[in-house]
């Protein structure tokens, strides 16, 4: 969302000045500074693609290409920890650009020429820009996010996994698709997002204390994965991407196309994936590839001057292999499981073979959006938007009944959105907004198996207000928000004989933010935040009832839950002294009243397939506080460094002892060296360009805050993962190559994760080799 | 025209808030899958009267107890053990021991004790010519008490080191069944 304005921004204020002039005689000027810092930005690369003509700015960011025919060209803008840009412009006369580059990482990752960006959200943010999801979007779109500050990942082997941001994951994390809160069984620390990273051009996480206008029910921060506005470029354009990794012989090949047209603005996204065994330092991980079919369309017309419409429908369909060894059915099969070295059913040989266990899961989205500018000050924002979930897990039945789902749930949800924004005296700037969830959870029958969560339909209505200023060094941002939630749910009960039990709730929540940023002296800007959300129980948490089979532990609701209510203070500090340097220090603390979480019992259950421990879903006070801090800097102008660093902890402060189930500390470091460039780009059909060799280092520690007894399995290692990269563009005959050869875990090191369920069952992944080819045309 | 927009808009905003608010009852799965009951009937080979071991629990991974019975066999005696698997929470009940007969290649029992000189013996085959377990050959020794540990598990490595000897350690696979009854021999 808050990209598609600084796209707005582009077209309202680009400041682009013609003045006539004769054919071939134009003279095309220009400066590019940091977006963040202000500051002139040297060595970046400026070249006109049509006619493979470049230069190089000087040390006060400015270049200049002469003697240049008028026309219509491409632009490609390029420069070591950027993400490359192309833009299209159309040159009359001499020209005069003015192009802000975002190049450091605490702002948000796209290009604003000469325009003011919008800087309403004080909150700390971070932003994974398109380079980096074209590079990495072999793996799914949590693990992209998986270097960055006080992100972490949950997974259940390597194809599933879910993002923790600040220690809180599933119904606590909000994950918006497109600006629409994704659906889906979220509540499932075994359930991936079901969103495909290729039909996104950035991914940005808001670590702030509470996101108020993108629906309420969460305790803080906020995943934002979505697609740019569609580029007015009149041509046909796109790109073919491939990347073969060799643990799992996996492919994965995608390719988007779009043209701006004055009828229609359109994009096209596909994406197919098959990916076989993983594989450890040391044997095969049977059972664990991925099947994956993706499509995306994105559509966007201004109607009149004033109204714009756009739409966007995507479908993902993944089937996901599960390590056949994990799978265990009571206490004495886990204890029996955790002794092993090499996990059961462990073969010599690869497969691309999907047996159960296995997920199969479709995601269908659909979205309209008008936005209709009333004025110049006042906007009108309407979103419509529907989604299908449909989730089969396959577990080892009897009786050839392992095709048949063992849970088989269809979500639908629909939702709407109306937001009304008005800037008015002096830089004040008001939102007011209504947002309506309906979600609709049915269990297909047929399963043979009672389901773990019942159906319901759930109706969520919010209220929302902010309040925001930007005025010369100080930014304030005040906001306030209602939902209210009911609850229809229709239970099965677990006594004999079976009956269905009706619940009917309602819940009212509220939710506040107060933030502000301030600019200090010598490039530093300070910013707090502190926020107030409460969140009902979700359904799971009321009524889950029933076998957890993933757990191997019966998991029950209790319908008796109250309102989690949190209370999140963030400080952060940045420095951007140059666009040399930039640090970035962010602490925050938050506190929780009614903290829910699956409390093992005392109780061990006695059934006919053996013992299992309960689990029951309580309340208690917590405390969950950390620091990130991450800093980039470049050297000469080939050399770019990285350095990221998250602590945390998680504390239950009723009981005093450490919460469960929180991400470790970790460090990850990064230097990028990149190839020298030659100034001048005439000359030869082919051309090298932005060759870059980078070294990365991830160290994860061992999670010491955790008492004895409080897990099956004592915590793993803490571990170090190298890798190497080597990427190049390639030009040639016009088109964009775009190559590397990427080493993760170089060192074929055995480990386990803390946060991946697998680690009770087998090693993490060994030595991946990626290969990448992109193509832009 | 701006106006039939913003009508249109608010149109489709208040049809949204008419979406049906009530719900179909769920259907109640037919839990085929379930066991419910284990009974294993010991006859004694030189006559008389047969023991029957059962376990029940008929909500499955409900909070219902289950109904164990416990096992007196006598000293120094010979029994054909013989196991029945039912589903007692349909009616009529189902017999599940088809369904592993049926697939007796991926599944077989295994018999742990801690009472001394009590040994439970295979007397079945699957068509690989490894054992099953639904029909076995109990002896017992001294008089002593204990329990006596039945676990049915699917889809183990049979193959594997011990497990035809009816040693669990090696076998992999998953429990359908897990019961233990208290024996006293005497």
């Amino acid at each position: 969302m808050f990209s598609r304005s600084i796209g707005l921004c582009f077209f309202l204020f680009s400041s682009i000045f013609f003045s006539v002039a004769q054919d071939c005689t134009v003279k095309i000027e220009g400066n590019v500074v940091d977006e963040a810092s202000e500051s002139p930005l040297s060595y970046v690369n400026v070249y006109i693609q049509e006619l493979q003509l470049g230069t190089t700015t000087d040390d006060e960011g400015n270049f200049s290409l002469e003697n240049i025919c008028a026309g219509h060209y491409h632009f490609i803008l390029s420069h070591i920890g950027c993400e490359g840009e192309k833009l299209h412009f159309d040159i009359y006369g001499d020209t005069t650009l003015n192009i802000a580059l975002s190049h450091t990482p605490t702002s948000l990752g796209t290009v604003v020429i000469a325009g003011k960006k919008e800087d309403y959200n004080s909150q700390a943010n971070l932003t994974v820009n398109r380079k980096i999801i074209e590079d990495n979007a072999n793996q799914n779109l949590s693990a992209l996010l998986e270097n960055e500050t006080g992100v972490h990942l949950i997974k259940n082997g390597n194809g599933i996994s879910k993002p923790v941001v600040h220690g809180l994951y599933g119904n606590r994390l909000l994950m918006l698709n497109n600006g629409i809160s994704q659906a889906g069984q979220q509540w499932g620390n075994d359930h991936s997002p079901e969103i495909d990273p290729f039909a996104v051009d950035n991914i940005i996480v808001l670590k702030g204390a509470n996101a108020i206008e993108y629906g309420g029910g969460n305790l803080g921060s906020v995943v934002l994965a979505q697609p740019k506005r569609i580029a007015r470029e009149p041509h046909l354009h796109g790109q073919v991407n491939y990347i073969f990794d060799t643990n799992g012989r996996g492919h994965t090949f995608n390719t988007r196309m779009g043209q701006y047209t004055p009828a229609v603005a359109w994009k096209i996204n596909g994406t197919l994936k098959k990916v076989g065994d993983k594989r450890t330092a040391d044997y095969f991980l049977n059972n664990t590839g991925t099947e994956e079919a993706n499509f995306a369309l994105q559509l966007e017309k201004s109607l009149k001057e004033n109204l714009f419409i756009d739409l966007y429908a995507s479908t993902f369909n993944t089937k996901l292999g599960i390590l056949r060894g994990s799978h265990i059915s009571n206490v004495n099969n886990l204890e029996q499981a955790l002794q092993q070295e090499v996990p059961f059913y462990t073969e010599p040989d690869f497969s691309y073979g999907l047996a159960a266990p296995s997920q199969k899961v479709s995601h269908h989205f659909t979205k309209a959006r008008a936005r209709y500018f009333i004025s110049d000050e006042k906007i009108l924002e309407l979103v419509l938007a529907g989604q299908l979930n449909d989730r089969k897990e396959f577990d080892i039945r009897r009786g050839d009944r392992s095709d048949i789902p063992a849970l088989s749930l269809k979500q639908y949800t629909f939702n709407s959105e109306l937001k009304y924004s008005i800037a008015f005296a002096d830089s004040w700037k008001l939102k007011l907004g209504n947002q309506n969830i309906v979600t609709d959870n049915t269990n297909a029958s047929g399963t043979g198996i009672l389901p773990l969560i019942p159906d319901y339909l759930s109706w969520r209505s919010g209220l929302f207000t902010t309040l925001s200023r930007v005025k010369e060094r100080t930014t304030v941002n005040l906001g306030l928000r209602y939902d209210y939630e009911d609850q229809l749910v229709l239970a099965i009960s677990n006594t004999f004989p079976r009956e269905v039990v009706r619940y009917e709730n309602s819940f009212h929540n509220l939710s506040a933010l107060l933030s502000l940023k301030t600019k200090l002296a010598k490039k530093q800007s300070i910013s707090w935040n502190i926020g107030y959300a409460m969140r009902n129980p979700a359904v799971n948490e009321l009524y889950s009832n029933g076998l957890h089979q993933g757990v191997s532990g019966i998991e029950e609701g209790d319908p008796s839950l109250s309102t989690e209510k949190a209370l999140k203070n963030t400080l952060e500090y940045k420095w951007v002294p140059s666009s040399k340097l930039a640090l970035n220090v962010l602490a925050y603390h938050q506190l929780f009243q009614d903290y829910i979480f699956l409390n093992p019992q005392n109780e061990i259950r006695t059934t006919i397939r053996g013992a299992f421990p309960v689990f029951r879903y309580e309340q208690t006070a917590a405390s969950i506080y950390g620091l990130d801090l991450s800093s980039q800097f470049t050297l000469g102008k080939s050399l770019l460094g990285l350095v990221r660093y998250s602590y945390l902890r998680g504390q239950d402060t009723a009981e005093d002892v450490p919460l469960i189930f929180m991400p470790p500390n970790s460090l990850f470091a990064s230097l990028t060296f990149r190839a020298p460039q030659n100034k001048s780009r005439a000359g030869g059909r082919v051309k090298i360009e932005d060759a870059e060799i980078e070294i990365s280092n991830r160290l994860v520690f061992r999670q010491n805050h955790i008492l004895d007894g409080q897990d099956f399995l004592a915590p793993p290692d803490s571990y170090n993962l190298v890798g190497l990269k080597f990427s190049t563009d390639i030009i040639l005959l016009n088109y964009k190559f775009r190559c590397f050869v990427k080493a993760d875990n170089l060192f074929n090191v055995s480990y386990r994760d803390y946060l991946n369920r697998q680690r009770y069952f087998a090693d993490d992944l060994g030595l991946n080799i990626s290969v990448g080819l992109n193509v832009k045309f | 025209m701006i106006k039939n927009y913003i009508l249109l808009l608010l149109a489709f905003v208040t049809a949204f808030t008419f979406i049906s608010c009530d719900k179909d009852d769920p259907v109640i799965e037919n839990e085929e899958e379930l066991i419910t009951t284990v009974n294993y009937t010991l006859t004694p080979t030189d006559g008389g009267e047969a023991i029957v071991l059962t376990f029940q629990d008929l909500d499955g991974d409900g909070e219902m107890v289950p109904m164990i019975s416990s096992g007196l066999l006598g000293a120094g005696k010979t029994y054909n053990g013989v196991l029945e698997l039912l589903n007692e929470s349909d009616s009529p009940a189902e017999n599940i021991t088809e369904e592993i007969q049926e697939e007796d290649e991926d599944h077989q029992f295994f018999f742990q004790t801690d009472i001394a000189g009590l040994v439970v013996a295979y007397s079945d085959t699957d068509a690989d010519g490894n054992p099953v377990g639904l029909s076995t050959t109990v002896t017992t020794d001294a008089a002593a008490s204990g329990s006596l540990t039945i676990i049915l598990l699917h889809e183990p490595v049979k193959t594997a080191d011990g497990v035809s000897a009816g040693d669990i350690t090696n076998a992999a696979g998953e429990s359908d069944i897990e019961v233990v009854f208290p024996i006293d021999v005497q």
